[in-house]
């Protein structure tokens, strides 16, 4: 996986990407997560967002979401 | 592992032709962000013939309009409370905040959602990383939990970071200087004149700051923190080491802060800001070294788009080369010099405070002071600077007083201060920004132009 510079991400790097990604999809997919699942889930991905965009993969933002 | 002394190692260490790039994708990006959702910058966009598409690279941000806060608070004025500024539903945010209330008629009012908020806590962990604030550290924040954003996001980044927070809001000088004692916090947060009035608090308690636990202070809100004079005798008070850091509530956090090797200048954050300056009359770019204003743009908080916004602040930009911590990130060298507004012109010398200040500083017996103008015989204007000096170290009151007054009047072309020693207690004290000139003239310069009443 390389980021919008080019640089190939490490490891350690792509699995916190797939996390955050992991993450996103669940909160736009799935409407029937429990209050507890969907806000500690949002204060993840709000979290993981700072490491995406630290990394230049451009995330965007996510108010559709609600983060 | 060996730690890293960045909180962001590729970012901050990157060569400039990838800081560059990096700036300009990002800014493509917050364009096509703000014409989609912000249909009032994105009109101002169009009528300067501006498009997402057309930005390719940095010298494309010329074409952007700026944005000043008059037009701001005009938004504002006409579509209460925020304006047409808001990219996304308010139903999404979860801070507002509002400015300090020290420029404009009306505070500037911002929100902010989840992701824009832990962005804002992670601006300031660049600053406390980058100046040595680790886990282990217990921090004091001297900040009164309100409205105002202050150190909000500092309070956030120390969680994140891992330190124990110690949140000493609502309480007394005293109480503070009691729980930083005894609570041994390594850390204390807050501005440089309110260090100063803590230092000078736990004199007359008998504490003895300087064999304290404190190790670092961040200072912020206030240029202060990168006088020299204040800075070094806040360090000398403290025993600890001093750091400057400068945010805006526009953009929510700090986009500059000093590094542990204290350069004498804030790293600006290039990474998540583009900052120019600019000739604050002409409004074109001034080279390095010279003195202009602060332009940001802002690629963290999406919830209001900040393009091009003038800032008012005075800054001198230097290269990255000029500090050894090995960031390549540019400088603010001397941190915010002042405001475009702060100058006085007393009888054809500009005064300003800041410059006022680092003298002032000079004499550590003067605890409190302020700057007063005001007209004499109803045609002259005229300086003071009001003092007061405890009586305590065997503090000489008429040595310093001369001596005050001449070193102002030598630094200000020959132009006569009046300086006057006042009661102890007297001068109002500061927890947030200081306000210590008070201009009540009522004609300015000695041409008997009359000035305009409010």
């Amino acid at each position: 996986m390389k980021n919008a510079m080019g640089v190939e991400l490490s490891d350690g790097e792509r699995t916190l990407v797939e996390c955050y990604q992991g993450l996103v999809r669940v909160l736009k997919s799935d409407p029937d997560l429990a209050p507890f699942e969907r806000r500690n889930a949002l204060k993840a991905v709000a979290a993981l967002w700072q490491v995406v965009n630290g990394l230049d993969l451009d995330p965007g933002n996510l108010y559709e979401i609600g983060a | 592992m060996k730690e890293s002394p960045y909180w962001n190692p590729r970012h901050e260490t990157m060569p400039r032709d990838q800081i560059e790039a990096l700036q300009a994708r990002k800014l493509k990006n917050l364009v096509a962000w703000t014409e989609a959702r912000v249909p009032w910058q994105a009109k101002r966009l169009k009528a300067a013939g501006v498009t997402a598409e057309a930005i390719k690279s940095l010298k494309d941000l010329q074409r952007i309009p700026m944005m000043t806060r008059d037009e701001w608070m005009q938004a504002q004025l006409e579509e209460p409370p925020y304006g047409p500024l808001l990219a996304a539903p308010q139903e999404v945010a979860i801070r507002y905040h509002l400015t300090s209330g020290t420029t404009g008629r009306i505070p500037l009012q911002v929100l902010d959602s989840m992701k824009d908020w832990e962005w804002i806590a992670e601006m300031w962990c660049y600053g406390f990383w980058g100046f040595g604030v680790r886990p282990p550290d217990i921090v004091f924040f001297a900040f009164s939990y309100g409205t105002f954003v202050g150190f909000w996001g500092a309070h956030y980044a120390c969680e994140k970071i891992g330190c124990l927070v110690l949140p000493g809001g609502n309480m007394t000088t005293e109480a503070r200087v009691k729980q930083i004692m005894t609570m041994k916090a390594t850390v204390v947060c807050s501005t440089p004149t309110y260090a100063l009035r803590m230092a000078q608090e736990a004199k007359s308690m008998g504490v003895d700051l300087a064999s304290g636990p404190v190790k670092r202070l961040i200072l912020s809100g206030e240029p202060a923190g990168s006088i020299p004079a204040t800075k070094h005798l806040i360090e000398e008070e403290w025993g600890a080491k001093a750091a400057d850091t400068a945010g805006m509530t526009e953009v929510g956090t700090i986009m500059i802060f000093e590094c542990e090797k204290q350069p004498g200048g804030t790293h600006i954050i290039e990474d998540h800001y583009i900052e120019e300056v600019v000739d604050p009359e002409t409004g074109r770019p001034v080279g390095y070294g010279e003195l202009g204003e602060r332009l940001i743009t802002s690629f963290g908080r999406g919830f209001i788009p900040v393009l091009r916004y003038r800032t008012r602040d005075l800054v001198v930009r230097v290269p990255a080369s000029g500090c050894t911590c090995g960031r390549t990130f540019d400088l603010y060298e001397g941190g915010i010099r002042g405001r475009v507004d702060d100058m006085k012109l007393v009888r054809g010398t500009n005064v300003y405070p800041r410059a006022v200040e680092s003298i002032v500083r000079e004499f550590k017996e003067i605890d409190e002071f302020r700057i007063h103008l005001y007209t004499a015989e109803g045609r002259q204007d005229e300086i003071e600077v009001l003092v007061e000096i405890p009586e305590r170290d065997g503090a000489n009151a008429e040595r310093i007083l001369v001596q005050l007054a001449k070193s102002l009047s030598q630094a200000h072309e020959g132009l006569r201060f009046g300086v006057k020693k006042v009661e102890n207690g007297s001068l109002p004290r500061f927890e947030l920004k200081a306000k210590r000139l008070q201009d009540d003239r009522t004609v300015i310069g000695t041409a008997g132009e009359r000035r305009a009443t409010a």
